[in-house]
């Protein structure tokens, strides 16, 4: 079983600790301070502050080459606050006065020149490999931007997602505007929590890539057995079962056989 | 040999080109709005696009009055439905729970063109690929539609994005010779894997499986040409549905 609040990580007492990447489209500024501050665990004002409680680095986050522009102009007036552990890219988006300003505040700047992968991946492939050698407790890998502008982009997002799956087990979400996408592991009953308070109306379940046996609960379309594929099924704008107020919303279950996306909206605040 | 994708691209540059225009519930970009609408033979509006169409055209609203708006009028503004109902365009509301607006909104234009017996060579669709995620998801699941619905081509764009669905088994020739062709393009096998093979790309694929997780094309882009001479069409074969994109050059 695999049990996963999706919305978590956007809630300020939310209990997952995330890895932070941020991509080259414009910064949900209420989304970035919730995601920037998390403290995994940190414990402020003692000789852990910074820390966390394993005495390692509690945070980790990153900018995949032009999201670092998005930062700088975001954080104007406070940038020192702000530095992530490091930037990656071929640094053709990157403008140089950004590029300038974080090397010269001692981010670590890496160079990824492999033209068969893009920013992303090769974002995630460091965070992964840092998150193992810093042996830092880290539940959810939650990256802004990638759903939004060139629309082959938006497609290489999906794509990284899967690239992920093999490069990790932790769940690497994508939030851009009021939409949140995840990569759903085939062979797994997955078990969303969708009770944060800040679920929007809308869900969906995509199955790119290949056709996905499918089963739900918790919806309000359920698939049943069903084979969701492009040209004859896939679920977009389904939504939650009623449910009681004064309980909660039960998981949304779901499993399938192949990889299935996985998308809902969050509530504006 | 397959040609009719040569001419869509060739909708901004020429004026034979007949089209059928879609408006979607997206921002609408001025600039292709007035090329398309002026070239556009049947035109319509998808629920909430007449909400942009209406804002759009403030002061000249009655030179842009759409044939049909179709949907489950959730998302029109009741002072656009009052405005474009009086103005007498068909107001059509289809609350078919299992079809998205847009799909809904082809398939009346399909059998408007049949009906009207209009010369029509591709539909276009202004907005689909931004906004909410899944409904982006929901515009390629439409293009699929489509492509039971009737051979022309449905060519999709929204920013400086196009996207369209190329049918399997045949060959085909896209013209990339306009002067409005990006930088960029692009070839996702949504859906299933493809045995692709092309050329006249940068990276081109040569009897190759493009499939999620394995082999996606994208920041593709066109292979070097002799300026003096155009670039020579760009040559794709999919044995299963493939989403081609690319991008639009800025004005």
């Amino acid at each position: 079983m695999d049990e996963f609040a999706p919305l978590d990580c956007l809630l300020p007492s939310g209990k997952q600790r995330i890895g932070l990447v941020i991509l080259n489209q414009p910064i949900d500024e209420q989304f970035f301070h919730v995601l920037w501050s998390k403290d995994n665990g940190d414990i402020p004002g003692t000789e852990h502050s910074g820390k966390g409680q394993t005495g390692l680095n509690a945070k980790i986050r990153a900018c995949a080459d032009g999201g670092a522009n998005h930062l700088y102009r975001l954080t104007e007036g406070h940038r020192e606050s702000f530095l992530p552990d490091y930037i990656n890219g071929d640094f053709d988006s990157i403008l140089p006065e950004v590029k300038t300003f974080y090397t010269e505040k001692n981010c670590k700047m890496m160079e990824t020149s492999d033209q068969d992968l893009t920013d992303f991946t090769k974002c995630l492939a460091v965070m992964v490999e840092e998150i193992k050698a810093q042996k830092l407790q880290i539940d959810t890998i939650v990256t802004l931007g990638g759903l939004g502008g060139r629309f082959d982009q938006i497609m290489a997002t999906v794509e990284t997602l899967f690239h992920a799956q093999k490069m990790t087990d932790l769940p690497v979400v994508v939030i851009q505007d009021r939409s949140l996408a995840v990569l759903l592991k085939e062979g797994r009953q997955h078990h969303l929590n969708v009770n944060t308070g800040l679920e929007g109306k809308w869900c969906s379940l995509v199955p790119v890539g290949s056709p996905c046996l499918t089963t739900t609960s918790g919806l309000k379309w359920n698939l049943d057995n069903q084979v969701l594929t492009f040209g004859q099924l896939v679920s977009t704008s389904n939504t939650y079962e009623d449910h009681d107020p004064k309980e909660g919303r039960k998981p949304v279950r779901i499993t399938t056989d192949r990889p299935l996306l996985w998308s809902m909206g969050i509530k504006p605040q």
